[in-house]
């Protein structure tokens, strides 16, 4: 039956109606019961749309003319607008509900914001169709149907609903909507879209437009005809199901009956000519289907450089990933076990040499009687020096004074070596050596010959050996029997020589010709004495050693003595014990003598002057530059002494007074060495050190080597690690005490703290053949942490440098 | 430490160190790994005596001495030694029980690290958090009164031109008169400024390569990088990546007689030639690469024998003028290629630039001009230049740009700018702020160290190592123990994710101005800032 259409004007009395108007008309005819409507439209906006008041009555409004902008925009359900020719832009922006039917093409943006109902169209349509479309799940999704093709941007930002483009004399295959037409239509004011304009184009036949589908979020888009791209990052290429088949042949149909062109559906149901796309999940999105990087380099990159990449060609090196904490070679630091490659500061600073810290780990071990015979290594007089006589730089030296805690105790190991037995010696061979004089220095070098074998034989005038030690040193310093045990273990063992005369040229030219070797030890016993007027007054301080020791002088109520050096207090004691009541030592400087010596002399109220010139010596005593006169009865000159060389021969050299020598204490003369006093005055543990220095030089020139140097340095004594000792330990009461308190500086004292401490469990001991043992790392495991060389008391473990990976 | 031991003056405590070690005993578990990943040696294990002293309740019985021994983490305050910040020792951890803080005040440790009469020197950044850049807001947003674009829907040409672009009428003048035309690239405006091999360690290098040529050839988007100086490896030279980079010539000519030797090979020409007559990170001032980097690979690749100091002069020796570099240099790089490769100098920022520049206006070779700032980082340079001298780029680049304009050849020669670029993490809001000043492009090579390799350097001073080799990402040491901790993949990976967000947050700050094919180059009258004298002296809007 044919409808009856109330037909409504855009226009009165020639004048166009303002799209209020006839607005405000097509409401109050819908109110007023009219359910079909023609209107004559004049390009007037949204005509259709809003159309509630007919309740649950259709409405139909047929537009005839030029549809304005928005034609059905926010149209409602029931409602059935039919645009007799082509409609402008945004048709059906934000339907709701109303069908759309554009015979024509359609402009800009059909469907924009669309949630529900449908949209047909005859034609083609413009950009941006189908855009912003959502689709509401208490309603069916909103549909748009396109005969023709659609414009660029088709699907922007679409999130729901169904799109059909049916690709039929589409403006494609050959003409296409081209790149971006119409980018000024968007503020097209009315009128016709200008769909097929087609300018610009450089498609090869794309039913969807120019980058469709950018931002697609939800829905499906089913299309006919060519299509080469659209946004694959947005939406996919589906298989189209017996279901959606269903609804699109269902649909096509409705669709085609609406334009009146039922003849098309036969051509166009054949499922081979369509394609569906869907919008990809948020989750597919997600998975970026760009080229793994992996892939790239072995693809792309490696395959244009070669294997190997940017350097293959320059370098073998491997540069695959590490971890942070590698261990092997990767680690950028590996621990050293560094035993005994430093000598501890005791060790380094005796003269004698003598290894302190591994006799107190002897103690430690409980093998006392070897710690006591291994002095017997390095000097003839552990107990006399290193027990008394000695003013031990060791103990000065210990790293545990750094702390403030006591030095650990060498006296107590010194006077205990009294009970040192006398090692068994080699036959005698080798070379032959004839050492003057019978001090210290003499003994020594004497004493570490014979231990290896050599033949040493002593010049001394004297009746016993000792020197010094046993005709000089007051027994205030240390009990006679001492030196005499001492060096009677030495007369075993060392042949002495007693010349009938002092040692002249003449007779160091035959010794030299009878000996492979000379050495000379002959001391500085002629006291330095000062040229002034009544300089015959005074005594030299040996000489009065000497005669005060066997009771010949008798020195006065008061004595000057002028030096106030360790010797002087000798001498200063000494008057004092022969009667002397007040007793002057004067220097020119700040007097340098120390320890024993020094205390002794200072308890019996000995008085220190400096700095004081001595003018001259009368019978009152001596009389000072500035005019002062100290009274004294005894004047005894204490300035040091110097040797005797006159029966050098003319080529060993000398320096001011002294014999000249290297390092091996070889002098000008490659037969001729010198040491002790006569080559430097110093301590008797100098002496000893000299004498053990040229036993070895003379050792290793017999085997054809260049005498060794000691090449190893003190540690340094931050490495040691006294934290954990005792702080409030203020002396010792036995050797074992000492022993314990000993760091070991750099020498492993095996308290296995560097295997507990290893994080890695890298660090393990090793017990080696003869009994020793040694630290080791599995280089798997250690990481290079350092915790072994940072833990170790003794600083023992080093961290040095991998080696370098290039 | 000993408490008694003497002192020296340069001796400090854990108080006056720039950075403290904060240790927990409670959490420590003594395994080892802050000690062994330690790049400066700052910690050591510590033996710690404890003293407890025991009094019974009432002062029944006598009062005891109780010791015992315990082992912990400890910083060393010998200057030498001290801990620069780096906090790899936080990243190790197992139980997160250590880390480096800085100090409360102002260190001691700065007086005292010039031993030796050796003034100090560091690589890194300025140490300053300060940016004009950062204050420069975009204030023009075109919602309805320009076509506002959709940074996320359209479609975007982020493109520059680095050549000497000659207008219509010039360019038929020019051609026909010699025949020949400048060439022109087409690139992407942001360009990895130049770090040389040997700066960087081969994995960083090689990583930022790979990643050029992924954005280059897989998602098309032009990116170019600079070399530095210091040569190029020569199978980079002969392949196809080469049109990726722009090959650096710098005063010490590193590596160019090998790269001479490539040229016959070369399947593309390289992007452009950079000449370095300065750096925004020691204007002024030359490079020495020490002999111990010196190593076979990185000697091969600048064609000296290993184990050699390598200086690179303040100056180029042979040129006295302006004029001379100008004429002389560009001409020279020129005919390498054929006159196929644009050339341009780069120049530290300096109050001088418009000098450099007007020259280059005179001469149609040269392809533009580079500047760069303050702010510039680098591997090495002593402490005062990288702190105290320079030019900032902001004032530098603008009084260049308005120059060109007041000549009316702003379009022609195109300005790069650096230094000081995404110094505190903005790249994008930085780069347009430069590029609306006046620049074609900029350059940037701090902020790709950060996030391409995970720097951990920053303006606090922290770390900052990268002249002793010791760099604990592996980014500038030449030893394989450290640089293997920089998977080349990773590196290239995240240059691409670099340069696509950097890409879509410059879309999202041109977009709103209505641009989208063609960079808003001088296009000040969106700038503004919040403070009068900047905007004055920069000629830009003042907002409040």
């Amino acid at each position: 039956m044919q409808e009856k259409y109330y037909h409504i004007s855009g226009k009165k009395d020639g004048i166009r109606l303002e799209s209020r108007v006839l607005e405000e008309r097509i409401q109050e005819a819908v109110a007023g019961g009219l359910r079909n409507l023609e209107i004559d439209a004049f390009g007037q906006h949204g005509i259709g749309g809003r159309l509630w008041k007919n309740g649950q009555e259709p409405v139909r409004v047929r537009v005839l003319g030029q549809s304005g902008q928005r034609l059905g925009a926010m149209g409602f359900p029931g409602t059935r607008i039919e645009a007799m020719g082509p409609a402008s832009d945004d048709v059906g922006w934000l339907n709701a509900g109303a069908q759309i039917i554009v015979h024509g093409n359609a402009g800009n943006g059909v469907g924009n914001a669309m949630a529900q109902g449908a949209i047909y169209v005859g034609g083609n349509i413009g950009a941006r169709g189908m855009t912003m479309t959502k689709h509401n799940p208490r309603f069916d999704p909103p549909q748009l149907w396109v005969l023709g093709s659609a414009g660029d941007y088709f699907g922007e930002f679409m999130a729901g609903g169904i799109a059909v483009v049916c690709g039929h004399e589409s403006q494609h295959s050959g003409i296409v909507l081209g790149y971006r037409p119409l980018v000024g239509g968007e503020f097209m004011a009315g009128g016709i879209a200008a769909v097929v304009c087609g300018h610009e184009y450089q498609h090869s036949g794309n039913v969807l437009g120019y980058r469709p589908l950018v931002g697609m979020v939800g829905g499906k888009v089913f299309f006919r005809g060519p299509c080469s791209e659209f946004s694959r990052t947005d939406a996919k290429e589906v298989a189209i199901g017996s279901e959606d088949w269903n609804w699109l042949c269902e649909n096509l149909k409705k669709f085609l009956d609406a334009l009146g062109r039922p003849e098309l559906f036969a051509q166009m149901a054949e499922i081979s000519q369509w394609r569906l796309l869907a919008a990809r999940t948020p989750q597919e999105k997600a998975n970026s289907s760009l080229r793994s990087m992996s892939s790239f380099r072995r693809e792309v990159w490696d395959k244009e450089l070669g294997s190997g990449g940017l350097i293959g060609d320059l370098t073998l090196l491997e540069r695959a990933p590490v971890p942070l904490i590698p261990a092997g070679d990767l680690r950028r630091f590996v621990p050293v076990w560094e035993n005994r490659k430093y000598l501890a500061p005791c060790e380094g600073t005796c003269p004698t040499g003598i290894p302190v810290q591994q006799r107190w780990q002897l103690i430690r071990e409980g093998r006392v009687d070897e710690a006591v015979d291994l002095a017997l290594a390095y000097t003839p007089f552990p107990a006399t020096v290193c027990g008394y006589l000695c003013p031990r730089l060791c103990m000065e030296a210990c790293t545990r004074c750094e702390q403030l805690m006591p030095a650990v105790d060498i006296s107590r190991l010194g006077r205990a070596s009294i009970q040192a037995c006398l090692p068994e010696m080699p036959e005698i061979g080798g070379k032959r050596i004839a050492v003057i004089g019978g001090g210290p220095a003499g003994i020594s070098v004497a004493w570490q010959l014979r231990r290896q074998g050599h033949d040493a034989v002593v010049f001394d005038r004297s009746e016993t050996l000792g020197g010094k030690i046993s005709s000089v040193i007051p027994e205030s310093r240390i009990p006679r029997e001492v030196i005499d045990a001492e060096l009677e273990r030495v007369r075993k063992v060392i042949p002495h020589v007693r010349p009938d005369h002092d040692i002249r040229r003449e007779d160091l030219i035959r010794l030299q010709s009878e000996y492979d070797y000379v050495v000379i030890a002959t001391g500085a016993q002629k006291p330095r004495l000062i040229p002034v007027p009544g300089k015959e007054r005074m005594i030299p301080a040996n000489e009065f050693l000497a005669q005060a020791r066997s009771g010949a002088i008798d020195p006065g109520k008061s004595v000057v003595v002028i030096g106030a050096g360790n010797v002087g207090c000798d001498a200063a004691v000494e008057a004092h014990r022969l009667g002397a009541q007040k007793v002057t030592l004067i220097d020119v400087q700040k007097p340098l003598s120390f320890g024993k010596e020094r205390e002794a002399a200072e308890k019996i109220g000995a008085i220190f002057r400096w700095p004081c010139f001595t003018r001259q010596i009368t019978d009152q005593g001596v009389e000072l530059s500035d005019g002062e006169v100290i009274e004294a009865d005894t004047v005894i000159i204490s300035i040091g002494d110097v040797p005797d060389l006159d029966f050098l021969p003319e080529n060993v050299n000398t320096e001011r007074g002294f014999i000249a020598v290297d390092e091996n204490f070889r002098t000008s003369d490659p037969g001729i060495f010198a040491i002790g006093d006569a080559v430097k005055p110093g301590l008797i543990t100098d002496a000893i050190g000299a004498g053990r220095r040229v036993a070895a030089a003379i050792a290793d020139l017999a085997q054809g080597k260049t005498p060794a140097v000691e090449s190893r340095q003190i540690i340094d004594r931050s490495r040691v690690s006294l934290e954990y000792f005792d702080p409030r330990i203020t002396g010792f009461e036995s050797i074992d005490q000492c022993g314990a308190q000993c760091a070991s500086c750099g020498t492993c004292r095996d308290c296995g703290i560097c295997v507990a401490i290893c994080p890695q469990t890298a660090v393990s001991r090793q017990e080696l053949a003869d009994g020793a043992y040694q630290y080791t790392v599995d280089e798997s495991r250690c990481i290079g942490c350092g915790f072994c060389a940072d833990a170790c008391p003794c600083g023992v473990w080093n961290m040095i440098e991998n080696f370098p990976l290039e | 430490m000993p408490s008694n031991r003497p002192i020296a003056p340069s001796t400090l405590s854990v108080k006056d160190l720039l950075w403290q070690i904060h240790w927990n005993r409670d959490k420590c578990t003594l395994c080892g790994s802050c000690t062994a990943v330690c790049p400066v040696k700052a910690l050591e294990l510590g033996v710690f005596r404890k003293r407890d002293v025991r009094i019974a309740m009432g002062i029944q019985g006598s009062a005891d001495n109780v010791f015992s021994i315990y082992h912990g983490i400890r910083q060393k305050t010998d200057p030498a030694f001290a801990c620069v910040g780096c906090g790899m020792c936080s990243m190790v951890c197992p139980n997160d029980a250590i880390m480096p803080v800085r100090s409360d005040e102002t260190d001691k440790q700065r007086f005292h690290i010039n031993r030796g009469g050796q003034a100090r020197s560091r690589g890194g950044r300025r140490n300053s958090t300060d940016s004009l850049l950062d204050r420069i807001k975009f204030i023009r947003i075109s919602m309805l009164t320009d076509p506002a674009l959709d940074a996320g829907r359209h479609e975007f040409q982020i493109r520059t031109l680095l050549g000497r672009i000659l207008p219509p009428e010039k360019s038929l003048e020019f051609s026909r008169n010699n025949g020949w035309m400048p060439p022109v690239r087409e690139i992407y405006p942001l360009i990895i400024g130049g770090m040389s091999f040997g700066a960087l360690s081969p994995n960083m290098w090689e990583g930022l390569q790979m990643g050029i040529a992924y954005l280059n050839e897989e998602l098309g988007m032009p990116v170019r990088i600079c070399t530095g100086e210091g040569g190029c490896p020569p199978r980079l030279l002969k392949s196809r990546f080469l049109k990726y980079v722009i090959l650096q010539i710098a005063s010490g000519y590193f590596g160019w007689d090998e790269i001479l030797h490539a040229i016959p090979h070369m399947k593309e020409d390289p992007c452009a030639v950079e000449i370095k007559y300065g750096q925004g990170a020691k204007p002024g001032d030359g490079g020495l690469l020490m002999w111990h980097k010196v190593n076979r690979l990185i000697a091969a690749i600048r064609g000296v024998p290993p184990g050699v100091s390598l200086p690179s002069p303040p100056t180029h020796q042979t040129q006295y003028s302006i004029e001379e570099s100008v004429a002389k240099m560009i001409q020279s790089m020129y005919m390498a290629w054929g006159f196929r490769v644009p050339v341009y100098p780069k120049i530290s920022g300096t109050s001088t630039a418009l000098a450099v520049l007007n020259n280059l206006t005179r001469n149609p070779y040269a392809a533009g001009l580079a500047i760069d700032g303050e702010d510039g980082g680098t591997g090495a340079a002593y402490n005062v230049s990288m702190n105290h001298m320079g030019h900032p780029i902001a004032s530098n680049i603008r009084d260049c740009y308005l120059n060109l304009a007041n000549l009316g050849v702003q379009n022609e020669i195109p300005l790069f700018a650096g230094g000081g670029i995404g110094k505190n993490g903005n790249l994008a809001a930085n780069a347009a702020a430069l590029i609306m000043l006046g620049a074609s492009g900029v350059q940037t090579g701090k902020y790709i160290m950060q996030a391409a390799a995970g720097c951990l350097g920053s303006e606090s001073d922290r770390c900052n190592i990268c002249n002793i080799g010791k760099c604990p990402k592996g980014i500038t040491s030449q030893d394989p123990r450290l640089y293997r901790r920089l998977d080349v993949e990773q590196v290239a990976q995240r240059v691409v994710d670099v340069f696509l967000s950097f890409d879509t947050e410059l879309k999202k700050i041109v977009a709103p101005l209505g641009r989208s094919t063609s960079l808003p180059i001088g296009m000040s009258d969106a700038l503004g800032i919040n403070d009068h004298d900047a905007a004055q002296r920069l000629k830009i809007q003042y907002v409040v």
